[in-house]
Parts: structure tokens; C-alpha cells; sequence
């Protein structure tokens, strides 16, 4: 029985080959992190609807910027805005976006990183290492079961100036 | 699926009921042996253990649980006791030793409470019959005048109610405020990262073979965690070890050895001071009690030469258990110790402590009354300010202070005494008695709270001693040692410590690696302390 919120993994990429790359990539966090992959903003939407109905937290998204319909941007804008999902960290995953989309994703949609296509998979992975730590650093009471995957050394470092944890 | 009820897993769910359900049954049910104190006492001794044991609420909130039913079941200001006062009765004299007393005067096993100045004696009598609806009691204790207690199942009977302020005071126990020191000195090491300065500083001399960079880590470790709290002394050496595995191959065992020696090294370090780790306080909040004085410089020259054995025997364990393939390891001891006005200070009133509390011996000045020092000086000169002394481990604090309050229940109810009579320790011998207590102390702590393993078998500690079972020289201070350092060896599983979870968190452990040395560790440790028990520690006495 799982007492504790999940930290989900939100990929958002309408080419279904470059999505499967970007999953393939991300394997690595499937352990500790369960990853959601959507085609177009709106089934994001759904799905974060969904995470948030069960209870999970929405961790990580890592999104394309021109998409069908909405644009990666003005979602990453949509997610900043909204309390639940605020604090999600977010990846910028693209080779398209203009000055104008990059600028409104950092200024509006608190974006945290800038990849251009084609992506390199260890930089993909110790972005995403880093935004999750950063993520459950803030978030996470526990931070134990996230130290195999993440950054050990920043949690370790967590551990001993926080009062996280005490002898007991 | 009732545990999602209230959100907790069944395991949890149903310490919660059993901890609860036996609370209540042993306030109703007779229990041969115990007065009415001593069945309260042991109902929230059970539910306190039970709720320790699966932690339905964490263990600090058990022990506030512990304090708070102490006082309201157990003191004289409680609803129970604020107005009630003991039935006396004085018994007839018929003829020779033979007296005449009320029904309810006598327990089922033939004893009566006898009243001399105020105090309760329970006498067992030679023999007693019914006559009438009353009792013949044959007993040479009785003489003319002196009272007894009416009535038995009363709730002073046996029991003089302890004030609420012995259960509230111990959060201010003087080896609280001991700890208490310990945490200022610890949060101001970090805050000024005085302790991973020493680290770089101190591994210099170990070069880059892995041999002795293993024992510098482990030494350094055990150093620091006989002052801070061993699991921040682990979280502090892992950010020094993970880079070190970093650039060691994926098939080197030695990244084992590494993860592990750090909470091997931290439990065992633990074990060198007083403040080391909190069941050391509550071996010497028990032993204080009990008139039982240990000073720091005391506490340091009976449990330091052990710690340096074992930390030893680990090293060499480790090494062999996960030999290197790394010939050279690169250490990156970069960075210096801070420089400004508060650093300073805060290394100098540091090193003071330290020092003062090392040599009590010579100065005389309580270990207690120095740890005031880095308590009032650090927020005097504001090294730490409002917020670090927020972020202090206080539930660290209640949790002994729940331990040393269940304890003084346990004595003054008779509960400790009785649970020590329903096993025949006079027989066993002192060998029998010290391996006992050890092996028990190491199984119960691999599973358990180190603190809540202390608190459970102080008490017990404390009756076998002075019911002089173990002959009238036996000290408090050896089975005191023993306890809290069998609690410190456990090391078995990830749960065993806070350590241990770190360690194996990490990914860089399995669970059969760690359950390995720890057993090891463990039996080793417990055959050295048994052998201190039994040859090194009565020197001191």
C-alpha cells in the first residue's frame, strides 16, 4: 500500500517517433518516477487531471513547443498558473521556438531549461536529475527514496544541514 | 481495507488497536502481583512499546503520548490522585502473632501493606484464613498501633503518586540540556561547515591507497558522531564518498566498503561519548537516577577503548569482505575553514566545550553545566539565530525525555520490580544476566528505535540491580553500558538506524552486503562488550 504521492514525468511531443526517443531517453527515472507520454497539450491536460485526481504530483514536464492546438509554451504558462501544478519543474524540449515563445516560457512560464533538438541523452538525463532533486529537495519530506536515481550528493548535503532526519 | 480509514497501512493500523486494546485490558484485568499503579503503568508501558514497535504515530509523538498519560493516570495532581487519600485500617490483635483484618487487606498471594512513617511496606504474611467475612493474618511484622492499608485494589495502594513535575521536568533532565548542548554545537558545526572542513583537513594524512583512506573515513566518521548526531555525521561523510565512488569502476567491490563504513563507523562512534547518540542518555538519566554517577570523562575512558576496537575490527572486516581494485584513489580535499568574527568564535567556544567536557574529571565542573556554553554563547554572539534553533532536532529531545519519564513510572509503580521477579535472575549469574541483556538490547534495536530499546530495558536494568540479584557490588553503570552500547551495534538492517537508511539509500549497498557485516559487526561488538562488562568496566567502579 503507497501512502505517498507519486512524482510523475509529463512528456509532451507530437511526433511519435521523437516521443519514444524522449521515453527511451528517460528510462533511466521509470524506477522512482512514473512517466506519462502525450501527443498534444490537450491530452496533457488530461492527464495531469488525472494524476491530480489520484493523488500524484506532477514533477517533471518535458515539453515540445510547437504542438497541434496550443503551443509547449503557453502550456508551461497554463501549468505555471495554476497552484497544483506550479511547482513542477519544466524542459523546454525544441527546435523551433522563437525569442518571443522562449522569453514568455521563462518570464510567464517559469521555465527552468532550454534543450534544442536534436538533444544529446546524458544532458537530457542530468537536466532531468537535476530539476527532480531540485523538485523533491522543495517538495519531499522524505528524501531517502529518491537518492538512488538523483543527485546523492546534493540530497546527502540536504540531509545533513536540514533536520530532515535525526538519530532516533 | 479499515486501515485506510485513518490513512494507515494495516500493519500500522493494527498497532494502533493492539496498542489501545491492551492499554485497557490491563487496567481491567487482575494481574497476580501488581497494584493498581503498577497495572496503569503497565498498560501504557504496552501500548507505548507496542506503538514503538509499529509506529502507527512516529515515536517522539508515542513518547509525548507516554508523558501525557503519566500524568494524567500516574501523578498526584492527575484526576486520579488530586483527591483521594488511603484507607488505613488498624488490625485487632486476637492472640501471639495472630491478628485480625478487613477482607479487602490482603492480596490473593497473602500480603499486607504495612504503614511505617508514612511510607508503604508490603509484608508477606506466614499465613492467613477466612473467619466471619473477615481475615486471621499470622505475622510477626504486625505490633499494636500500627496501621495498614484497608483496602488493596485501592489506587494509592502500594504507590505514592509522583508529582506531574517529575514526568513534565524531564525535558529539562540536566542530561537533556547535556543533549541539548550537543545539538547547538552540532547545528553551529554544520551551519559554518566546520565538520566537513575537519573532514578534508583530517584525511589529508591517509594519501590515496584505499586501505588506509578507508580507515581516515571511518576514523574521522567515528570522531565526529561521538559529538553530532550520527546521522548527520553520515549524511555529511557521504557527500565526501560519493564522489569517490564516482571514479571507482561499476565492478569494484570497494564502493561497497566505502558506503558501508560510514554508517558502520557513525553507529560505533556514537557509543564514545554521553551526547554520542540518545540511548546513551537514557542509560545515564537511569544510572544518575539511581545515584549511579558517570561523568563525561568517566563515560569516555569505559566506552572509548571499545569503540576503537570495534571501529578497528569494521575496517579490517570491511576491507576484506569488499577488497579494492583501485591500486589509487583521488581525493579532492579542496576548500578551507571560514574566517570571519563568528567563525572564529564559534571554533573557539567549539574546541572550549569539548574540552571542558573531556576533562570533567579534573575541573569537576558538570559535563551539564558546560553544555550551557555553546547554548547561551551561540545565540548570544549569534552564530546560531532564531531560525537554526527552530530547526533543531527537538523531537529527538522528547523522545528521551518520554523514555526517562516512562522510567520513573516503571520504578515508583513496581512495575520494573515486578516484571524482574517473573523471571528468576538471582539464579542465572551475573555472565548469564550481562549476555542476556546484551543480545536482547542488539535483536530489539535491529528493528527498533535505539532510544525506545534503551527505554524499555533501562528500567528493568535498574530493579535487577537494586533488588541485589546480582550481589550487593554489581554496579548500574556496567548493565547501563552494556544496554546502551548493545542498542549502538546494531546494524543489521537498513531500518536498524537513521545511518543505515542513508547508506543504503544510496543504491551503492544491497541488503544481504549490509546485513552481512552487520551481523558480524554485531556479534563481535557484543562478545567485546560483554568482556568489558565483565573485566574493564568494574575497574571503575
Amino acid at each position: 500500500m503507497k501512502n505517498k504521492a507519486e512524482i510523475y514525468i509529463l512528456i509532451v511531443e507530437d511526433e511519435a517517433g521523437v516521443l519514444s526517443a524522449i521515453v527511451r531517453d528517460m528510462e533511466y527515472f521509470e524506477e522512482q518516477f512514473p512517466i506519462e507520454m502525450t501527443e498534444s497539450v490537450e491530452e496533457a491536460r488530461d492527464v495531469v487531471k488525472n494524476i491530480l485526481d489520484h493523488n500524484g504530483q506532477l514533477g517533471l514536464v518535458i515539453c515540445d513547443h510547437i504542438l497541434p492546438g496550443t503551443h509547449g509554451a503557453d502550456f508551461l504558462v497554463e501549468l505555471q498558473n495554476d497552484e497544483k501544478t506550479a511547482k513542477a519543474m519544466n524542459v523546454l524540449l525544441t527546435g523551433q521556438a522563437g525569442l518571443d515563445e522562449t522569453i514568455k516560457a521563462i518570464n510567464e512560464g517559469g521555465l527552468k531549461h532550454f534543450i534544442a533538438k536534436p538533444w544529446d541523452k546524458d544532458e537530457l538525463i542530468n537536466i532531468s536529475i537535476k530539476l527532480l532533486t531540485d523538485y523533491v529537495i522543495q517538495n519531499e519530506n522524505d528524501l531517502l527514496p529518491y537518492m538512488k536515481l538523483l543527485d546523492q550528493e546534493r540530497i546527502a548535503a540536504e540531509l545533513h544541514k536540514g533536520s530532515r532526519l535525526s538519530d532516533r | 481495507m479499515s486501515g485506510s480509514i485513518v490513512g494507515l497501512s494495516p500493519f500500522k493500523f493494527a498497532g494502533l488497536c493492539v496498542g489501545i486494546v491492551g492499554f485497557l485490558l490491563c487496567l481491567i484485568l487482575p494481574i497476580p502481583g501488581l497494584y493498581f499503579a503498577g497495572k496503569v503503568t503497565l498498560g501504557i508501558f504496552v501500548m507505548a512499546a507496542v506503538f514503538w514497535m509499529t509506529e502507527p504515530v512516529p515515536i517522539f509523538a508515542t513518547s509525548m503520548l507516554v508523558i501525557f498519560l503519566q500524568v494524567l493516570f500516574l501523578s498526584a495532581q492527575g484526576p486520579l490522585f488530586q483527591n483521594s487519600t488511603l484507607p488505613t485500617y488498624t488490625p485487632i490483635h486476637l492472640d501471639g502473632n495472630e491478628w485480625r483484618i478487613a477482607n479487602e487487606a490482603i492480596t490473593e498471594e497473602g500480603i499486607i501493606i504495612i504503614l511505617e512513617n508514612g511510607r508503604q511496606m508490603p509484608v508477606l504474611v506466614d499465613s492467613y484464613y477466612s473467619e466471619n467475612g473477615q481475615v486471621v493474618v499470622n505475622s510477626n511484622s504486625l505490633n499494636d498501633g500500627l496501621q495498614i492499608v484497608a483496602d488493596v485494589s485501592h489506587r494509592r495502594a502500594a504507590y505514592q503518586p509522583n508529582s506531574y513535575t517529575d514526568f513534565f521536568g524531564t525535558l529539562a533532565n540536566p542530561i537533556i540540556i547535556l543533549f541539548l548542548g550537543g545539538f547547538m554545537l552540532a547545528a553551529a558545526a554544520v551551519k559554518y561547515s566546520l565538520d566537513k572542513n575537519i573532514t578534508r583537513y583530517l584525511l589529508q594524512p591517509f594519501g590515496e591507497r584505499p586501505l588506509p583512506i578507508l580507515f581516515g573515513l571511518m576514523l574521522i566518521t567515528a570522531i565526529l558522531s561521538a559529538f553530532m548526531s550520527n546521522t548527520a555525521t553520515t549524511a555529511m561523510m557521504m557527500t565526501v564518498i560519493i564522489p569517490i565512488t564516482a571514479q571507482l569502476k561499476s565492478e569494484d567491490l570497494f564502493k561497497t566498503a566505502l558506503a558501508l563504513s560510514i554508517p558502520v563507523a557513525a553507529n560505533i562512534g556514537g557509543i564514545a561519548t554521553p551526547i554520542g547518540t540518545p540511548p546513551n542518555a537514557i542509560a545515564l538519566a537511569a544510572m544518575t537516577k539511581s545515584g549511579a554517577f558517570v561523568s563525561f570523562t568517566d563515560w569516555m575512558m569505559m566506552a572509548t577503548p571499545l569503540v576503537v576496537i570495534v571501529l578497528f575490527i569494521s575496517w579490517l572486516l570491511l576491507y576484506k569482505l569488499f577488497p579494492p581494485l583501485a591500486e589509487k584513489i583521488n581525493m579532492n580535499s579542496q576548500g578551507g575553514f571560514l574566517i570571519n568574527p563568528k567563525a572564529i568564535t564559534l571554533y573557539v567556544l567549539f574546541a572550549i566545550t569539548v574540552l571542558l567536557w573531556i576533562t570533567e574529571n579534573l575541573h569537576g565542573i558538570s559535563s551539564n553545566i558546560v553544555a550551557f556554553l555553546p547554548i547561551s554563547g551561540f545565540v548570544l554572539v549569534g552564530i546560531l539565530d532564531k531560525d537554526d534553533i527552530r530547526s533543531l532536532p527537538w523531537e529527538v529531545l522528547w523522545l528521551v525525555a518520554g523514555g526517562i519519564s516512562l522510567g520513573i513510572s516503571m520504578g515508583s509503580s513496581g512495575l520494573a520490580e515486578w516484571m524482574i521477579n517473573s523471571i528468576p535472575f538471582g539464579s542465572f549469574g551475573l555472565i548469564t544476566v550481562i549476555v542476556m541483556f546484551s543480545i536482547t538490547a542488539l535483536m530489539m534495536s535491529n528493528f527498533l528505535s535505539n532510544t525506545v530499546t534503551a527505554t524499555l530495558l533501562m528500567p528493568l536494568a535498574i530493579s535487577l540491580v537494586t533488588s541485589g540479584a546480582l550481589g550487593t557490588d554489581f554496579s548500574l553503570i556496567i548493565l547501563g553500558l552494556v544496554i546502551s552500547i548493545s542498542c549502538s551495534l546494531a546494524m543489521v538492517l537498513p531500518i536498524s538506524t537513521p545511518p543505515n537508511a542513508i547508506a543504503m539509500s544510496t543504491g551503492l549497498i544491497s541488503t544481504p552486503d549490509m546485513a552481512r557485516s552487520g551481523i558480524i559487526i554485531g556479534l563481535i561488538g557484543i562478545m567485546i562488550v560483554i568482556s568489558y562488562a565483565l573485566i574493564y568496566w568494574p575497574l571503575f567502579i
